[in-house]
């Protein structure tokens, strides 16, 4: 081979392998960034849920990204390799999924603080949803002579469709009813919505992509994958990192859905009364409250007249 | 600004909603889904002859 052709592959090969493996590292560092930034503005407290998917995907990429470089050094070590690579991956990924679901919860919670009784109702219907949802998921992969590895793999693809479909509702919702809430686009339930909204909408165009290319490794799509997860991670990092506008008071108009929804919600939780009908000894009673019954009853009963009386004023009637 | 934030927001659902009818459609018995991350997707089952190619980029 000539020097130039020589350089010229080289040169290709190590442009490939530096924008995915320059990706790679730039993921755990804004990973970590994002991480310091939500802790350093005490965010911890509302947003747990999404500095814990922080953490898992921080370990995960290191591993992930140490294996790889393993298997580069030595490429008869990667068949072994492999193994903690697929169940680091997998394994990573079902408990991000879930992770994500939390966070899509926690975001809802937020937006809907104002507004406790839509709160309460709409996190009920969330839980249900959710959990059919998962339900459904991990009974829809049983197949006949499926492997466990198999199984694992589409279960954890279900639950990843799951919460992306799950994350786009939410993320519709907040958009649309974010003026009611008080709420504006610059804050932080937007921009942590806006972030899930986009690695749902990509983990969807992804999935459609492994339709066409199911057995490769690496593909075109990793190099869009690893920059969407960098514009991602900048978007919360910039919606932590700058100070958020408070929320505005909530005016609605009395005709407003959102308050007479939040009304009847706010009825709903209510704990009945109870009133005993019937069966009540007099003993429960005590004496004060025996003589302030005595008193009433006297003043409400109006005494009949005697019945002789009655006849005649009926007589003199007719 | 109100205006390009919603138009975004109903790009992001409906492409996602395309990508799930498309991957519905797929022949596949199970399609699958991946990170959005820069790693690479284990997507062979455990114990291929080439470990799927890890590594070799």
């Amino acid at each position: 081979m000539r020097y130039p052709q020589l350089v010229q592959g080289v040169r290709a090969r190590v442009t490939s392998i530096s924008l995915i493996g320059l990706l790679g590292y730039l993921e755990v560092v804004l990973c970590v960034v994002a991480l310091c930034v939500l802790i350093g503005k005490k965010q911890w407290a509302d947003y747990a849920a999404l500095g814990c998917f922080l953490a898992v995907r921080i370990f995960s990429d290191v591993v992930l990204t140490s294996l790889n470089h393993l298997a580069v050094a030595s490429r008869q070590r990667a068949v072994v390799l492999y193994y903690p690579y697929f169940y680091t991956y997998w394994i990573s990924f079902a408990v991000e999924s879930i992770l994500a679901l939390i966070v899509v919860y926690s975001v809802f919670k937020l937006a809907m603080a104002p507004l406790k009784g839509l709160q309460t109702l709409g996190m009920l219907v969330f839980k249900w949803a959710a959990g059919i949802s998962i339900a459904v998921a991990l009974g829809n992969t049983f197949a006949p002579h499926m492997t466990g590895t198999g199984y694992l793999v589409a279960a954890i693809s279900q639950l990843q469709r799951t919460q992306s479909i799950l994350t786009l509702c939410l993320l519709l919702f907040v958009c649309f009813a974010i003026r009611p809430m008080g709420l504006s686009f610059s804050s932080r339930i937007f921009g942590v919505s806006l972030g899930l909204g986009m690695m749902a909408t990509n983990d969807l165009i992804h999935s459609a992509w492994l339709v066409l290319y199911p057995h490769q490794m690496q593909t075109a799509y990793n190099v869009i994958n690893g920059v969407v997860i960098c514009v991602i991670l900048s978007t919360w990092t910039a919606y932590f990192a700058v100070p958020e506008p408070k929320r505005r008071i909530i005016v609605l108009p009395t005709t407003s859905p959102f308050l007479r929804w939040n009304q009847i919600s706010q009825a709903l939780g209510d704990s009945p009364g109870f009133v005993a009908v019937g069966g009540v000894p007099p003993e429960l009673f005590a004496p004060a409250e025996l003589e302030v019954m005595r008193r009433a009853s006297l003043k409400m009963v109006t005494p009949f007249p005697p019945q002789s009386e009655t006849r005649l004023t009926a007589s003199r009637a007719v | 600004m109100k205006v390009i934030v919603r138009s975004l927001v109903i790009a992001l659902a409906v492409s996602g909603a395309v990508a799930t009818s498309f991957a519905n459609a797929a022949p596949a018995k199970a399609t699958l889904s991946a990170k959005t991350s820069a790693m690479p997707t284990p997507t062979c089952p455990p114990g291929e002859p080439n470990g799927c190619g890890l590594g070799q980029w």
